[in-house]
């Protein structure tokens, strides 16, 4: 019987590492190991074993089964890291990607968002008023003589109803004054409309976005503080900022704001880039009068406003030669911006 | 306006300031430099030269061959294709070696077979005039020999854009007076013209004041035997300089006192006029030729100067074309006044007429000075063209006083600006800007200064001259809450970077549409709501506020078809106008969506992607709305194709659907295009809602198929709607998976339609059996074909 048993190990350490895939393997166990197997039709010859061999015996047979099972396993191993092996076969990890459909928000609304983050982070609420306005809040309620050019036919855009298209998201300074009380802190971005061709630097309709901050002791220095931060976020921690005073109707002291820039390729060159100012007390007064209380009153706040173009803040930010090229919409452009 | 450097030196020493200083000391003033430019060529090798001689060059019909003495004593031989000199004429002469702007460097050498030893020069050519036809032909008393840029004097030109609120600075005297306030240099020259030597006189019927707000001070001066000619070459220069043309010495008078110091004056040719003049209203449709020679047709609201019998000039605007000094004049009548600024930007807009004269007057001038300016116009008359000024000036009128005095609140002013400038500062910029202390920090404001009326004008001027850099920035301010508009912004934001993420390109287009673009409109209701037009459209492409953001998209996708993109995938947010019955506006947030094509882009996986459908759409505006129903309910649309009513948690909040065809094919489209249009602030309330956690199902649900048999009519929305209505306890939801027409007839009849549907049955405290599942779905299907035509397959 043992000379049968070291037959059959021989016989299953030949087969087993020879077995060609794991259907093989397996019919090779059940041959050797399984109820009808060759060892088991062995070990059922255990009762004519004599006693004294019997210990002697089932040692051998154990360790064939030992051998065996061991053989099966390292066979089955290697032929599961044969069929793992395989999975990898073929793959080009250099393919192209399968694309999935492109998109991309319009540089507008991205140099809006990051102004309007900055700004955010400065504690400024946002505010919005219509677009379609009437000339009080466009003009009279900004201090602007009944005679300014601004408020011409030729200048603006008006309804037969006698209201116009806001040439200025200032207006929403006067719709939030009117509205909420000071401390008020608002920015607001928007449309604005001035009757203008369009070429390579202008827009009938453009988009601009204006700031407001009223509360007492509001100052120049505020303003200031306020604006040359919101360029160094925007721009980079050393952007220079410059301040040349100008004229608005609505504020005094005025200012325009430059940054100073280096288009691509370019020296480095002064920008302009918003109009600001303290609120004109005439404003406040025209705000007391509309609300009928003092809550506005020039003795008790001042304030600081700005605006700036975004057409204008997105064509330096990226370079854009043409303004046109925001409102054509062509993907060749707006994928640029992705 | 076009400040000289030379001229401002005439009150000013600027040799202090080098050009960046200068430039820098009006920018930080509040005065925009625009452009910088020299004046004329300052070059050692570029002499006044005289024309001994000239033959025809033997080579070249159109050129000269000249003998030119420049001074050394040595005739030299130029060619020069120039014919507009004779011999004796005194030219500038470039030498060789002498560079010319644009670094045109002059050389002696062959010319056509024939040497030049230089060149004759025009005035381009060497920067002193734009002149460029013919040379420059250089007075007779030119010494030859002489440099040029000692001949003519070399000036630097600065070109400045000043703000409404200064037209003080509208003159060399003003900016000269706000330099020296600036720099504090000393001032030289005449500053002050607010007295006057010459007696005057009530000017009585001679001039007369009907409109006394229009004009409340006029005075005249009658200058007789004049003689009109050429002005001298010092006044040409200075006009020159500053981009005028000179005309003749009375005018060129009147416009040099005006450049310096901002006072417009008028020279009428006295024998023209008959009798006294009025300043009046002009009558309706009373005709005008101004010195342009175009006739104008007046209304009242304009005002003019009128002899007896007819206008003679347009108040501060232009003066007539009959009345004008000519080269006959002998006898003038100069006038000085003052006029009501609306009243000139009135006529002058009205009648498109805009002069030096007007864009003062508009801004406002200096009534103060207004005698003692004519005193000075009449002195230089005197001097330059001769005649006999009349002892009086003829006065009508008062001057009106437009400025007093302004106190400081020091301590408020501190606090604007935010700095603790000092009253011995304060007092110190506004002296130096002839504001005059008259003690407590109160201010006497000069005539010229109309814009500082009260404490915060004097408060940007601290501002202006202290230099904002001066002042600390600071960074503190209140916080205040977010706000409705906060929320809203963020819900749009959040919008757009979901569409952006599902693969779509943001557009934005312009807010006015055309009338033919009105076809397109869709809007965010079944009924669409009357359009917002312009009363003055500035184009036929822009007359009406877009009443649909779909107009825009449309266009969008034909010009990138145009372009050649495949694939239409697009979405803008952004205002929608409406008129109410009143004319009235209404406006609306709205987002849309345009699909068409393929849904990816083709690559060697799939190169042809399948277009975009419906259900694509559908999709979208899923991924719009996560957590809550989105419904399509079908309407009748004449705008659409097909249309449907998007209906978000139970609220209508825009519409969807597939545009005609006819409009694809407008645009060249190879797909069908899908659009949808959605209120933002609709859709941000439907979707609001407070998001609670749920327990997890912890036992297994059992599912059942079902594929049923409908006419093909029946909408999916439908059965939808029956599952919808389940009171079946089990009953947890129905999927469908399958939608299948046979159009050969055989498995299906036409006709029909098979919708196959997932059914989930759950018991939320144990798994069901079999057997309960089952006889829910009996129940169901047997509810299912009560309520609908449907049989199971």
């Amino acid at each position: 019987m043992e000379s049968t048993l070291s037959e059959l190990l021989a016989t299953a350490t030949a087969e087993i590492p020879a077995a060609a895939d794991e259907t093989a393997l397996e019919e090779l166990r059940v041959k050797f190991l399984g109820k009808k197997g060759s060892l088991t039709a062995l070990s059922g010859g255990m009762r004519d074993v004599p006693p004294d061999r019997k210990a002697a015996v089932g040692a051998a047979l154990n360790e064939a089964r030992n051998g065996i099972t061991a053989a099966l396993e390292t066979r089955k191993a290697a032929l599961i890291a044969a069929r793992d092996a395989k999975e990898a076969e073929g793959i080009d990890l250099t393919l192209p990607g399968r694309p999935p459909a492109p998109g991309a928000l319009h540089p507008l609304t991205q140099v809006l968002d990051r102004a309007v983050g900055i700004l955010r982070r400065m504690g400024f609420a946002l505010a919005a008023g219509p677009e379609v306005e009437t000339e009080w809040h466009c003009f009279d309620a900004l201090n602007t003589p009944a005679d300014h050019p601004a408020r011409h036919e030729s200048d603006t855009f008006y309804f037969n109803s006698g209201l116009l298209l806001r040439t200025h998201t200032s207006s929403v300074q006067v719709r939030a004054m009117q509205t909420q009380t000071p401390p008020l802190r608002i920015i607001a971005p928007g449309s604005a409309f001035r009757r203008d061709e369009i070429d390579a630097t202008h827009l009938s309709a453009f988009n601009q976005l204006e700031g407001l901050y009223v509360a007492e002791n509001v100052s120049l220095g505020q303003l200031k503080g306020t604006l040359e931060s919101f360029f160094r976020a925007l721009f980079g921690p050393a952007t220079e900022v410059r301040f040349r005073p100008h004229f608005f109707p609505f504020t005094e002291p005025s200012y325009e704001v430059d940054v100073k820039l280096s288009p691509k390729g370019q020296a480095p060159r002064w920008v302009e880039i918003l109009g600001c100012g303290m609120v004109d007390p005439a404003v406040f007064e025209a705000i007391c009068e509309a609300r009928g209380d003092d809550v506005y009153h020039p003795d008790k706040v001042t304030g600081f406003a700005f605006g700036m173009g975004l057409e204008r803040l997105a064509m330096i930010q990226w370079g854009i030669p043409d303004i046109r090229h925001l409102i054509e919409n062509d993907t060749r452009f707006l994928g640029q911006f992705a | 306006m076009k400040v000289s450097l030379n001229w401002l030196s005439d009150h000013l020493d600027l040799s202090a300031l080098d050009t960046p200083r200068l430039s820098d000391l009006l920018t930080f003033a509040g005065v925009e430099v625009e452009e910088i430019t020299e004046r004329g060529v300052r070059s050692n090798r570029l002499v006044v030269g005289q024309v001994i001689s000239f033959v025809p060059h033997p080579n070249a019909d159109r050129l000269r061959l000249c003998q030119v003495d420049d001074g050394s004593g040595t005739p030299r031989q130029i060619v020069c294709g120039a014919k507009n000199f004779t011999e004796g004429d005194k030219v500038p002469v470039a030498l060789p070696g002498a560079v010319l702007p644009g670094g045109f460097e002059i050389k002696e050498s062959p010319l056509r077979g024939v040497l030049s030893q230089g060149m004759l020069c025009a005035g381009r050519e060497i920067g002193f005039s734009d002149d460029a036809d013919g040379l420059m032909i250089l007075p007779v008393d030119a010494p030859v020999g002489t440099l040029i840029h000692d001949y003519l004097e070399v000036d630097t030109i600065i070109e400045v854009e000043v703000t409404p609120n200064r037209p003080d600075w509208l003159s060399h005297l003003g900016m000269a007076r706000e330099l020296a306030a600036l720099a504090q240099l000393p001032l030289k020259g005449r500053l002050d013209y607010s007295a006057v030597t010459v007696p005057t006189a009530p000017a009585g019927s001679a001039v007369r004041l009907e409109d006394t707000a229009g004009c409340p001070f006029y005075t005249a001066r009658r200058i007789h035997g004049v003689k009109v000619g050429p002005s001298p070459a010092w006044l040409v220069r200075k006009l020159e300089s500053i981009g005028l043309r000179p005309i003749n010495n009375i005018v060129d008078i009147t416009n040099y006192v005006l450049m310096e110091v901002g006072q417009p004056l008028h020279a009428f040719d006295l024998a023209k006029l008959q009798g006294g003049i009025t300043v009046r209203n002009a009558a309706e449709g009373e005709f005008f030729t101004a010195l342009d020679g175009k006739t104008h047709a007046l209304t009242p609201a304009d005002l003019v100067i009128a002899d007896e019998a007819h206008a003679a000039a347009l108040a501060g605007v232009m003066g007539g074309e009959s009345s004008g000094v000519t080269e006959t004049t002998t006898d003038i009548l100069l006038e000085s006044a003052w006029f009501q600024p609306n009243r000139v930007r009135h006529t002058s807009r009205r009648l498109g007429l805009i002069s030096d004269s007007s864009y003062r007057f508009e801004r406002g001038t200096d009534p103060a000075q207004v005698a003692g300016v004519s005193e000075l116009a009449v002195r230089l008359i005197l001097e330059l063209a001769g005649g006999t000024a009349e002892g009086t000036l003829l006065i009508a009128g008062e001057p009106p006083v437009l400025t007093s005095q302004v106190t400081l609140d020091l301590p408020r002013a501190q606090r604007l600006l935010g700095t603790e400038v000092s009253e011995t500062e304060v007092t110190g910029i506004l002296s130096r800007l002839n504001l005059q202390p008259l003690g407590a920090l109160t201010f006497r404001i000069p005539g010229y200064r109309q814009d500082l009326q009260r404490p915060v004008d004097l408060v940007e001027e601290i501002a202006r001259v202290h230099g904002i850099a001066n002042i600390p920035a600071s960074m503190q301010g209140q916080f205040v809450p977010a706000s409705a508009a906060d929320a809203a912004y963020d819900f749009r934001m959040d919008l757009r970077r979901k569409l952006a993420g599902q693969g779509l390109y943001e557009a934005v287009t312009i807010k006015l549409v055309s009338q033919s673009q009105l076809q397109d409109a869709l809007g965010t209701t079944p009924q669409l709501l009357p359009a917002l037009p312009l009363r003055n459209p500035i184009s036929d492409d822009h007359t009406t506020m877009r009443p649909s953001l779909v107009p825009g998209l449309l266009a969008t996708a034909g010009r990138n078809l145009r372009m050649g993109a495949a694939s239409l995938r697009f979405f803008e947010a952004g205002t929608i106008f409406a008129a109410t019955p009143d004319g009235k506006a209404i406006e609306r947030d709205a987002i849309a969506v345009l699909l068409s094509g393929p849904v990816s882009p083709a690559s060697w996986s799939d190169s042809g992607p399948r277009a975009a459908d419906a259900a694509d759409l559908r999709g979208l505006l899923e991924a719009l709305a996560p957590g809550v129903s989105v419904k399509l309910k079908p309407v009748k649309s004449d705008r659409l194709l097909i249309a449907a009513q998007v209906i978000v948690n139970g609220k209508p909040v825009g519409l969807c659907g597939q545009a005609h065809p006819a409009r694809v094919r407008a645009i060249d489209g190879r797909h069908p295009i899908h659009v949808a249009e959605l209120d933002v602030s609709l859709l941000q309330k439907a979707v609001s809602r407070e998001v609670k956690f749920e327990e997890m199902p912890r036992f297994p649900a059992i599912t059942r198929d079902l594929a049923l048999e409908v006419p093909a009519d029946l909408t999916n929305g439908k059965v939808e709607d029956f599952f919808a209505s389940q009171k079946e306890p089990l009953f947890s939801g129905a999927v469908l998976f399958d939608v299948y027409t046979d159009p050969t007839g055989q498995k299906l009849a036409a006709g029909k339609k098979s919708l196959a549907y997932t059914i989930t049955y759950r018991d939320l405290t144990k798994t069901p059996t079999s057997a309960e599942a089952d006889a829910a779905h009996t129940r169901i299907v047997t509810g299912l074909k009560k309520a609908l035509p449907v049989s199971v397959r």
